[in-house]
């Protein structure tokens, strides 16, 4: 009897002893299979992690810097002429690098996740425990999704708060093109995410990490063509036409910082004409051209700024169902399949 | 826990493992078929078969590693997939796949998140019997000694069946021993049922009291040791001009083998075998696997207390 007492108390200090190590230094304690998870790619989580904080502190301090000469032209409410000494190249630079944070995370985070352990035999380790290959693959894209969310949404946030202040001026960063539109919002969350998913499936179909990466680099630039093919087709195209012939000041009226897709000539019949079909050597020339296809005025085709929110939730909902899909075949196939 | 009949009669033991038309194929052709034994609980079985025989697969599909592409498998009586199944199970692979940048002690701790019924001081006691530092990396670690990390981390599961894979490939002698007899004694205490594949005949005889030959993905030989040596018998005698006794027609011969003016035949005598010109005795384990492992087209022996039939029957 008192040898049982010894044992069982030994047995139960050793644990406690040991999950009290375990606990140390983190006020979050992980259990089951999210701490195997986590332990095991902490070193790729930690330095997304870390990357996304130095990301967001440059990002601020570029606003502060920005607001600083804003204020001398009254901002918020702007005088003319704050765009002569305007500095846009901090804003472009860091559009231009926050563009390739998708292809760059994807391929880095997606590939390795299942291929490593499937390269290295740890998936048969993992499996011969008592948690199920379901419950280890949902944890695997549980964690890197929530830890690629919180990283691209800080990013997002950050760099969509720089350049609000000057973001309703067709003057730095177009809206509609990729530097603003695929930096802000709910765009690069949904990007960064389809691409690490897509990575994780490729990984675990080729099973080698290295060949995975390479693969994936070209899903992910396949996807960023893709991609610049769908932007503009997310928004409600708006036509206007004007009938004051086309020379100077015949333009229509657009909205402020109007997006314009494609500008035509409008003939008397109501048919439109490929704005440089008229393109001759001499002014006499042209008008006689004109003249003689009886051009009246203008059509233009324009997204107005107003819809830049809805075509970004929009596009993101597009990319994150893309993303379930994927998960979701992930978590299919390896059930059955894997190991 | 639940009970089969053996269709021969046989005690109706609680089967570790229950194959009926097991096969698994590949794409470059089957590994395993038409695999029908049952392993009764509480054995400590070898499971013997030359490289590429269908071992590693055997095992992986009773371990949920694969699924099986005909046939069903059983562990206890529960689908290898099942929580149950997979709880009650543990498999050593081959490679004695580790995480290489953990610790020790945070390996024991992979074990303990993952295993309800989880004994650290079973896993403890044998990586410190190595002197295996729990602060090292696995990385660091020599061969033998993650070899014992890995043992550590399939005993901490407290398993009732433990698969274990060519385990003691690339461990020295002394530690094979060591290990060898704390799988053993931890068996004879717990009652677990351990099915090993293994090149090393010497291993086989001291420790297995059950045998499974694999040969060609195919079943060849299984049951009892003991049964299987004593329903065999060695005969030697004289042959004349390589024609051996016409009286060894009247059994079931496995092997011939003649050398100078001797023969030698393994044979499944089906009758009396006192009398003939010949010599009989009992073979030991060793002749009587090399004799099935060299002779594809010897019929396979599977004994009652083996033996399923093939095709499921209505439970």
């Amino acid at each position: 009897m008192s040898t049982m007492t010894g044992t069982g108390s030994t047995g139960s200090t050793s644990y406690d002893s040991a999950a009290a190590e375990a606990g140390r230094g983190r006020g979050l304690r992980l259990s089951g299979m999210n701490w195997l998870v986590w332990r095991q790619h902490r070193a790729a989580y930690w330095t997304l992690l870390a990357a996304a904080a130095v990301t967001v502190a440059v990002l601020v301090y570029q606003r502060q810097q920005m607001i600083t000469y804003l204020d001398g032209y009254g901002y918020p409410h702007l005088k003319s002429g704050w765009e002569e000494k305007f500095d846009q190249k901090p804003l472009n630079a860091a559009a231009g690098l926050l563009g390739l944070l998708p292809v760059v995370i994807g391929v880095l985070l997606g590939p390795p996740l299942l291929a490593g352990d499937l390269e290295t035999g740890t998936a048969k380790l993992v499996n011969a425990q008592s948690v199920s290959r379901v419950r280890w693959l949902a944890t695997k894209l549980g964690m890197t999704t929530l830890v690629v969310v919180v990283c691209a949404t800080a990013v997002s946030a950050a760099f969509t708060w720089w350049w609000s202040p000057v973001k309703s001026t067709s003057y730095v960063l177009t809206w509609a093109e990729p530097g603003a539109f695929d930096n802000s919002g709910p765009v690069p969350v949904a990007l960064t995410l389809l691409t690490v998913v897509g990575g994780v499936a490729i990984g675990m179909l080729l099973r080698r990490t290295l060949l995975a990466m390479v693969v994936t680099l070209g899903f992910a630039v396949a996807l960023q063509v893709a991609w610049s093919y769908v932007r503009t087709s997310l928004g409600n195209v708006i036509t206007v036409t004007s009938h004051n012939g086309v020379g100077d000041n015949s333009q229509p009226n657009l909205p402020d910082n109007a997006y314009v897709l494609d500008e035509f000539y409008l003939t008397a019949s109501g048919d439109l004409m490929g704005w440089g079909s008229c393109a001759e050597a001499t002014e006499k020339a042209r008008n006689a051209c004109l003249d003689e296809a009886q051009v009246v005025g203008w059509s233009v085709d324009y997204i107005p700024f107003s819809q830049m929110a809805s075509m970004q939730w929009l596009g993101a909902s597009i990319l994150l169902a893309l993303t379930a899909g994927i998960a979701a075949f992930v978590i299919l196939w390896g059930r059955k399949r894997l190991v | 826990m639940m009970s089969y009949e053996t269709g021969y009669g046989g005690p109706a033991e609680t089967s570790a493992i229950e194959a009926r038309g097991v096969g698994r194929k590949y794409r470059r052709g089957w590994a395993l078929r038409d695999c029908s034994f049952r392993l009764p609980a509480g054995r400590i079985c070898g499971l013997v078969g030359p490289n590429g025989a269908g071992k590693t697969t055997l095992m992986a599909i009773a371990a949920n590693l694969l699924a099986p592409t005909t046939g069903t498998l059983r562990v206890f009586g529960a689908a290898p997939e099942s929580a149950e199944a997979t709880r009650r199970t543990a498999f050593l692979a081959q490679e004695k796949p580790l995480f290489r940048r953990f610790t020790v002690a945070e390996t024991l701790r992979m074990g303990r998140e993952l295993n309800p019924g989880w004994d650290q001081r079973a896993a403890e006691d044998i990586v410190r019997a190595g002197n295996v530092p729990l602060d090292a990396k696995i990385g660091t670690l020599s061969g033998g000694q993650r070899t014992r990390v890995a043992f550590a981390v399939s005993f901490g599961k407290r398993p009732d069946l433990l698969l274990l894979d060519e385990p003691m490939s690339d461990l020295d002698p002394l530690v094979r021993h060591e290990l060898m007899g704390t799988l053993l004694a931890e068996a004879a205490e717990r009652g677990t049922t351990v099915l090993m594949s293994t090149h090393m005949l010497a291993e086989l005889e001291n420790t297995c009291d059950y045998l499974l030959v694999i040969a060609g993905g195919r079943l060849r030989m299984a049951g009892e040791v003991d049964e299987l040596r004593t329903s065999h018998a060695v005969l030697t005698g004289v042959h004349s001009d390589g024609r051996t006794p016409p009286e060894l027609a009247y059994h079931t011969v496995v092997e011939t083998r003649t050398s100078g003016r001797q023969f030698t035949s393994l044979i499944r005598p089906d009758g009396p075998v006192a009398g003939g010109p010949w010599e009989a005795s009992t073979p030991n384990l060793e002749e009587l696997l090399l004799a099935y492992l060299r002779s594809p087209e010897a019929p396979p022996l599977i004994s009652p207390s083996s033996y399923v039939a093939p095709q499921a029957v209505a439970a």
